[in-house]
């Protein structure tokens, strides 16, 4: 039985292998993922340990609360000869490792404004793990290196000047060495070596380091690291090379692990849309073979058998499906690397890397969703009667049947709301409420399929209307042909349903957040220019606001800096913490729910003005006092003196004075410097003198107008959308396979029919273009039922959103065009089974039997 | 029972309705009559008379609405799915009118596909001797699609008796068929119940198939009408026409 099978699903190895793709492109997806994140992690593995090769114990200043910008405190010099003198130190020496923008002569900047670069200190050679490929360490301050990928991709070469810039100052250096590190690539990372004093002066860390690297010699790692703990205080940390690099591996796979989820919830995607494909191709296959299992039922074939067979063919695909898939995967990760890359997130990346757990996750998903979505059908084989084999018989669908499946939909429909609502409102937190809103979505999608061939007539007949008017008899075949079986139309359009649900929910969410946003900053914001980091997140430097308020045809410049700190006492997470300068109010309109401009005016460095959110979330009110927990360890308690609303996400959570951020939050560079124009002046001309004096001064920083605000922000937004439309792209192909198996397995089942249209004079065009509108009308009533879903969940989610200022907007247009993009979709993937469809010999069709 | 002519099959009072009330259509109405161990009954009657459905009925495949039929002392009318698939199994064989082979298995795969499905070796001298008597020679290996229509209804017709089952059931077996193929697959019929012993059950409206058969059981609508030696195809025919 076991090799009937086997040879029966060879016998239709290319429906077999459609149904296979919809496996493959699914484990595929989900192998992709895990290979490049690992990848990814291991790289950056190797980055940490080859920097340390000649390192035994590390010593940096205590990251309390890390920063979203990635800065970490610096710590005194003087500590570097109490080290020296400790017992078992062979080599010691202090380090710079600070983050920096790079520009060539003409300031323009190297590599992409979103990569880090680190302006660092080289080392003496008994430490320094980086190679010298062409030239040699700089000697003096006038000298750089610069490790040889970013160099070869700014087309720059030894003797080629390399500005480097920090927050504090800019400075230009000849560059007199090439430098690599280990194997790894470090993606769009890059790395520029100056002589210690340099690079502690052009950081504006003079007497500091970032770090001291310490060599041992002849004691071991572990008990160098406790001899120098004793001559440290504890606002350092020591640790052995090894704790140092596992330390900061944790970080980062903290940091960009939301990277693997957000890849496998749309690996998840194009498997539940593959699971909607191999369901209906066993469905359409076990119907097509009913009098086969008749006839193996009345040679003695049990129900079992029947069963076993059908499983063992799904057994089969699945593990085929997933081997393949699983070697897919590895073009998926470097197309998804590539994709990554285009965005500007250009990660460090190493020889591939295939953990046992890819290799497990992907057999057993592979095998596991075949089984799952071909079980039904399966089941399906075992209720044919053995006189099949004698008489024409279809499997009854009862009239019980078909209301208890449309109970179930309407069950489902309601739990899979209810998911969705408790995960919104419940109050769970981030992971549990996505969890529990992710698996409703689902279970309403499951529902509305389950559904869905009640609405297939309705909605065919919509479909089909424009088409029926076009071709009157060509039109008016194909719309009965969908509706003929509406149990197998549906579930062909509700596999593209999904994709089109998940796009059209993007879509219409980003187009909210893109208009709210647009909203927000006109609101909220009364200066014509900001100036920032050109990269958006960094800070800048404080001297750039007073430089800027010198420019003429500018009133006043005020300045927004932040920081991120813990709440103490109830944990709220990480919050924000902004100060203002006392000028803000002639720039920034905040909406005061407690307090007004005097209360920022009048605060005292023990006093704080929270966002009522914020404060509504930790239960705070006016009165209350606050501890936070900062970046050096500080604890400061804080009165809460006035709340108010941030629908722009400006401010953060908390309001702090400026001095309070200098001290207690180690925090004295600017975040955003809003620019007041004096009455009258021409603001383009302001805008182009100030970008001037950024340029010379200050290259890190970038003054943008309110419109390049909002667009800066809208073509982020439309670069993640770019990249959410890619990565849903894959579901999308796997539903049009999806369409064009469901159509070539009808077209296979009215052969007969077929011949009889050709034979009374249907000719080959018009066969063609009734299985063309076939699909159109198919894919068409998938895009209509995916955009309602996609819009009631954007719509459902904006929900709670509403406070923040989130509000709706519906890009008709985009909408439209997807309608479109469907319709053409369903004309693609109509073009193969056309085709053969037109091509049948009609003597041969009407005799088939 | 066991002796060599007793009665393989009993019908007793058997009638079959199919749907209710008044579209109810009685296609077989108070049937009895039983069938000799090797013996070849071949059962006709026009369009409607009951005679596919009755075949059905004494093959397990459909139960009747009142009445009984015990094949090879055993009741049959009563029996559960795995009960049944356990007699297809031992003791029944099928010949159908669209061969029904495989086209995926080779004609011995298809030839040995019972003993397959239910687990058994085939005996390789009753094997030789079933494509001997086939004709299947050189073409064993051969796919169905590679075969004519008579020596695909040869490799079911011996595909039917390689489990060397109680009784084979032939339903309309020379329907698809022209003369020679048809003769060819009748002669093979015949010689499975001289030389074999086997019983054969045959439904046709093939004259020519019916002289072949050492009884003749007619029906029409739903009634045993005529129960006798078949004669020549000729006489046959004439039989009929007074039936119809």
């Amino acid at each position: 039985m076991t090799s009937l099978a086997l040879k029966s699903l060879w016998a239709r190895k290319v429906r077999a292998l459609t149904t296979m793709l919809a496996v493959v492109i699914g484990v595929a997806f989900v192998a992709g993922t895990y290979i490049l994140t690992d990848t990814t992690f291991a790289a950056f593995d190797e980055i940490f340990e080859d920097s340390l090769a000649k390192t035994d114990v590390v010593i940096s200043a205590k990251d309390e609360v890390r920063q979203e910008s990635g800065e970490v405190p610096s710590f005194g010099a003087d500590l570097l000869p109490k080290v020296k003198q400790v017992r078992g130190v062979s080599v010691a020496a202090g380090q710079i490792f600070t983050p920096g923008g790079f520009f060539d002569e003409e300031n323009e900047q190297i590599g992409s404004k979103f990569a880090p670069k680190f302006i660092t200190s080289i080392l003496p050679e008994a430490l320094e793990t980086q190679t010298y490929t062409e030239g040699r360490l700089p000697r003096d301050a006038s000298e750089a290196a610069l490790d040889q990928d970013a160099a070869e991709e700014a087309g720059l070469g030894l003797g080629d000047t390399l500005k480097l810039a920090s927050v504090e100052r800019v400075a230009a250096y000849r560059i007199v060495g090439l430098t690599r590190l280990g194997d790894a690539s470090w993606g769009g990372a890059s790395i520029a070596g100056l002589v210690l004093p340099e690079a502690q002066r052009i950081t504006g860390k003079r007497g500091e380091f970032d770090q001291i690297a310490i060599a041992a010699a002849g004691v071991s790692e572990a008990t160098l690291k406790q001899r120098v703990e004793r001559v440290v205080p504890s606002s350092v940390l020591v640790e052995t090379a090894k704790q140092n690099a596992e330390r900061n591996s944790d970080q980062i796979r903290e940091d960009i692990g939301f990277l693997r989820i957000a890849l496998l919830v749309f690996a998840f995607v194009a498997l539940f849309v593959g699971a909607f494909l191999i369901f209906n191709t066993f469905s359409i296959t076990v119907a097509q073979r009913i009098r086969e299992f008749g006839m193996l039922r009345t040679l003695g074939a049990s129900r079992r058998q029947i069963l076993s067979s059908v499983v063992i063919e799904a057994l089969a695909i699945g593990l085929l499906g997933a081997l393949v898939g699983l070697l897919a995967g590895y073009g998926i990760a470097v197309g998804l690397n590539a994709l990554f890359v285009a965005i500007g997130i250009d990660l460090p990346t190493t020889a591939l890397v295939t953990k046992d757990r890819t290799i497990v996750v992907s057999l057993l998903i592979g095998i596991g969703v075949t089984l799952v979505s071909s079980f039904i059908p399966a089941l399906r084989s075992t209720r044919v009667p053995p006189i099949a084999a004698l008489l024409a018989i279809e499997l009854p669908h009862s009239r019980r049947r078909g209301l208890v499946t449309a109970a179930a939909a309407v069950l489902l429909g309601v739990a899979g709301l209810a998911m969705l609502l408790a995960g919104l409102f419940g109050g769970a937190d981030g992971g549990a409420a996505a969890g529990l809103m992710g698996g409703g979505a689902v279970v309403v999608i499951l529902g509305v399929s389950l559904f869905s061939p009640r609405l297939v007539r309705p909605l065919a007949s919509v479909a089909g209307k424009p088409l029926e008017i076009a071709r009157r008899l060509t039109g008016r075949l194909a719309r009965e042909n969908t509706q003929r079986n509406p149990a197998r139309t549906a579930v062909t359009a509700a596999a593209l349903m999904i994709g089109l649900a998940v796009v059209v929910f993007v879509t219409v969410f980003a187009a909210g957040i893109k208009s709210s946003i647009a909203t927000a900053v006109d609101e909220s914001f009364q200066g014509e220019l900001v100036i920032q980091n050109s990269d958006g997140f960094s800070p800048i430097s404080p001297r750039t606001a007073p430089a800027a308020a010198r420019v003429s045809g500018v009133e006043l410049v005020s300045s927004l800096r932040a920081a991120q700190a813990k709440l103490l006492d109830g944990g709220g997470g990480k919050p924000r913490v902004s100060s203002l300068s006392r000028n803000a109010d002639a720039v920034l309109n905040i909406d005061w729910t407690d307090g007004g401009p005097e209360t920022l005016r009048r605060l005292t460095d023990g006093e704080a003005i929270l966002n009522k959110s914020f404060a509504d979330g930790n239960d705070l009110a006016l009165g209350d006092r606050v501890r936070f927990l900062t970046q050096i360890g500080a604890k400061p308690e804080l009165e809460v003196v006035g709340e108010f609303e941030d629908k722009a996400g400006l401010l953060g959570s908390v309001i702090v004075t400026q001095g309070l951020m200098a001290r207690q939050f180690d925090q004295r560079d600017d975040l955003i410097d809003f620019v007041k124009l004096t009455p009258g002046a021409d603001a383009a001309r302001v805008q182009a003198s100030l970008a001037a004096l950024m340029k010379r001064d200050f290259p890190v920083a970038e003054v943008r107008n309110q419109q390049e605000l909002k667009e800066n922000q809208e073509e982020q937004i439309n670069q993640l959308l770019g990249l959410i439309y890619a990565l849903l792209g894959l579901a999308v192909i796997v539903s049009l396979f999806g369409i064009a198996n469901t159509l070539a397995l009808s077209i296979h089942e009215r052969t007969r029919e077929l011949g009889m249209l050709r034979a009374i004079g249907m000719s080959r065009r018009q066969v063609r273009t009734m299985i063309r509108y076939e699909a159109v009308i198919t894919a068409l009533i998938g895009a209509l039922l995916g955009m309602v879903l996609g819009v009631i969940f954007a719509a459902l989610i904006a929900q709670p959103l509403k406070d923040e200022g989130f509000a709706l907007s519906y890009p008709v247009g985009t909408l439209v065009a997807l309608l479109v993009f469907a319709a053409i979709a369903g004309v693609l993937a109509a073009i193969a089974p056309a085709r053969r469809a037109s091509r049948l010999n009609v003597l041969e069709s009407l005799q088939y039997e | 029972m066991e002796n060599s002519n007793g009665q393989v099959v009993q019908a007793s009072g058997v009638s079959r309705r199919f749907g209710e009330g008044a579209a109810a259509v009685d296609a077989l109405v108070d049937v009895s009559t039983a069938f000799d161990r090797g013996r070849f009954t071949a059962i006709m009657g026009p369009s409607g008379s009951g005679k596919s459905t009755l075949m059905h009925i004494l093959a397990g495949l459909d139960k009747p609405t009142a009445g009984t039929v015990v094949l090879d002392g055993q009741e049959i009318t009563s029996l559960d799915d795995t009960e049944l698939t356990k007699l297809r199994r031992d003791k029944l064989g099928f010949v159908f009118q669209f061969f029904n082979l495989l086209p995926v298995l080779t004609a011995e795969e298809n030839l040995v596909l019972p003993l397959s499905i239910a687990g058994r070796k085939p005996d390789q001298a009753w094997l030789d001797q079933l494509v001997d008597t086939v004709g299947l020679g050189d073409r064993r290996t051969h796919r169905p699609s590679e075969l004519s229509g008579g020596q695909q209804q040869r490799v079911a017709v011996a595909r039917a008796l390689v489990s060397k089952p109680t009784v084979v059931f032939a339903d309309e077996p020379t329907g698809n068929l022209d003369s020679k193929a048809s003769s060819d697959v009748l002669r093979l019929l015949r010689h499975a119940v001289d030389d074999f012993g086997q019983t054969v059950i045959m439904v046709t409206h093939d004259p020519a198939a019916a002289a072949h058969a050492d009884r003749l059981i007619t029906l029409r609508d739903g009634r045993i009408v005529h129960d006798g030696a078949p004669g020549s195809a000729d006489e046959v025919i004439e039989l009929m026409k007074t039936i119809d």
